[in-house]
């Protein structure tokens, strides 16, 4: 009597839109801007402060909005670690490029900060990198 | 930028691609049964442990040089992660996923130093 040989089951995400690894990466990207522009708004609030405890950072703790970025860090992190379940590492990684596209737009809408020519044709290539990186999954997807 | 702080770029890149091949590790074999599962949060813990070494190089970087010279070397990450998930994960993209990546290296490049 022969042992059959073990048959490896690739891993299958949970059922649900939410359970998709691509829509865990939109959102890794989502509440890793978020979390940037929310660091941001607290460091802001101690700018003025040269003291040491500002310089070493823990000025900023003393804000709402600091522990509001570091929330959306640590949940941005879970995301990350399920869609690494599924995804390979290099895909993955490079589709949360997309923070480059969200940043400075969040940058534009919440802070008020200018956009340039160079920066949006940088956010451009970046949308179109991605896009090309969707296509290449489509076509593995389609062969498998 | 001193030789020693291009020293510490380049060991804060590696810490970064390392801890991702373990993350990503740690990851996969939580998929797997309960034999060959066993482990995988040591190995989670080792690429936390090399996140941690990253982001405090790039921080100690950071305070010392300028924010819009150091940005754009930022940009090269993703190629690095694709290159070390290809050696060591055995990691496979076609063409159109190689330009994705030099796209978006080259676009995150735009957006730093703008």
């Amino acid at each position: 009597m022969h042992d059959s040989p073990p048959v490896t089951v690739p891993p299958q995400p949970s059922p649900g839109l939410f359970w998709n690894p691509y829509v865990q990466i939109l959102l890794t990207v989502l509440l890793t801007s978020a979390a940037q522009i929310l660091l941001k708004i607290g460091a802001d609030g101690s700018a003025s402060d040269s003291s040491t405890w500002s310089l070493l950072g823990l000025k900023e703790l003393g804000f709402g909005w600091t522990w509001l970025g570091i929330l959306a860090f640590v949940a941005s992190f879970g995301g990350w670690l399920y869609a690494l379940r599924f995804l390979p590492l290099g895909l993955a990684f490079s589709l949360t490029n997309g923070v480059h596209i969200f940043v400075p737009l969040g940058s534009w809408l919440f802070l008020h900060e200018q956009i340039g020519s160079l920066r949006a044709s940088g956010i451009l290539v970046i949308i179109v990198g991605i896009l090309l990186l969707a296509q290449s999954v489509a076509r593995v997807e389609e062969k498998v | 930028m001193s030789p020693l702080l291009w020293i510490l770029v380049v060991i804060s890149q590696l810490a970064l691609v390392t801890g991702q091949i373990f993350l990503k590790r740690a990851m996969s074999r939580r998929e797997l049964g309960s034999h060959h599962a066993r482990g995988w949060i040591g190995i989670l813990t080792i690429g936390i442990a090399a996140m941690t070494v990253w982001f405090l190089l790039w921080l100690g970087v950071m305070s010392r040089v300028e924010l819009s010279k150091l940005m754009p070397l930022e940009g090269i990450s993703p190629l690095f992660i694709v290159l070390g998930a290809a050696i060591f994960l055995k990691e496979h993209l076609n063409w159109r996923g190689w330009a994705g990546v030099i796209l978006t290296c080259v676009g995150v490049f735009l957006v730093s130093v703008s």
